[in-house]
């Protein structure tokens, strides 16, 4: 039996070249993500369960944090909503990816619960309402 | 496919060695570090790009689908399969591809196989939450697999030459 190849175990040039076409595509999705944010409007999050759009929290109204609580796939996570941001606080998951994200704040950004299906997306928040530029 | 003894002998010894490992580096949380679900160092990978070029694809598809179905089973997660299995396959269909291009060494296979098998799990990702919201995460995780890469193609280059002085082969 032997080998079916013989792999070439120093890295040179092309593996560079391999590492700059993922970086590169990183910085790109990275530029799309940011660009893409639809910051226009009052910040708020946006709940989804399975999907679909289940509620849409207006943060810019909020005066207090408010926790809200949601259950979906036999996971119920616990997010508090304030007037820049939301984080889930605490959640029966099993990964706790969605608790260690901490709070999100800007447009576009978003809390993710695999295992429970549900999603907190940003959207909003930007000065679309201000002056473009202040001269004097 | 046919397979002799010997190669059925190892596609399981493997098959088990990338279950180990899988269930190894859970022990490394990289989640804690960087909170992005499913966020992993991706050790099972040294087992399939070492399949890939001492058995060849159809064999290290083999053993990688063999994997991701009984590592399903044993975590008792079948939801989790979609997103080994897209993941996986994506990985392997890029590294046979570099694999093929004869100036790279298995560090940039290693490295186009992590991006891919990233790119595989958010498409997984958005598929199964039907929302867009996971591929916000891609970037982050494009460039966390230029490191993970780099690890498990390092590893398997020291195994590779650790290879060289036995006689694995040669029986």
């Amino acid at each position: 039996m032997r080998m079916k190849s013989s792999p070439k175990l120093r890295p040179n040039g092309w593996d560079a070249l391999v590492a700059g076409a993922v970086l590169a595509l990183a910085v790109l999705c990275g530029t799309l993500a940011w660009a893409g944010g639809g910051d226009s409007g009052a910040l708020t999050a946006v709940v989804s369960v399975d999907g679909e759009v289940t509620e849409r929290v207006a943060l810019s109204g909020l005066t207090a944090p408010e926790e809200r609580t949601y259950t979906h796939n036999g996971y119920t996570l616990h997010v508090t909503f304030t007037a820049e941001s939301a984080q889930v606080t605490a959640s029966d998951c099993p990964t706790q990816d969605c608790v260690h994200t901490g709070a999100i704040t800007r447009s576009g950004q978003s809390i993710v619960c695999l295992p429970g299906r549900i999603v907190i997306q940003m959207e909003g928040g930007g000065d679309s309402d201000g002056p473009d530029l202040v001269i004097g | 496919m046919k397979l002799s003894t010997k190669q059925l002998t190892l596609c399981a010894v493997l098959t088990a060695m990338a279950l180990a490992l899988s269930y190894l580096e859970n022990f490394f949380p990289l989640s804690l570090a960087i909170p992005i679900p499913g966020i992993k160092l991706g050790l099972a990978n040294i087992v399939t790009l070492f399949a890939l070029y001492a058995l060849g694809a159809g064999q290290a598809l083999l053993i990688l689908v063999a994997r991701c179905l009984l590592g399903a089973v044993f975590a008792g997660n079948v939801n989790a399969l979609i997103f080994s299995l897209l993941g996986g396959v994506t990985a392997m269909l890029v590294m046979i591809g570099l694999s093929r291009l004869r100036g790279l060494s298995v560090y940039g296979v290693s490295v186009g196989g992590a991006a891919a098998h990233n790119c595989g799990q958010v498409a997984a990702a958005v598929l199964t939450l039907g929302n867009t919201a996971p591929l916000y995460y891609l970037p982050v995780l494009l460039g966390v697999s230029l490191f993970t890469g780099a690890l498990t193609g390092l590893i398997a280059a020291c195994l590779f030459r650790a290879l060289g002085h036995t006689k694995l082969w040669e029986v």
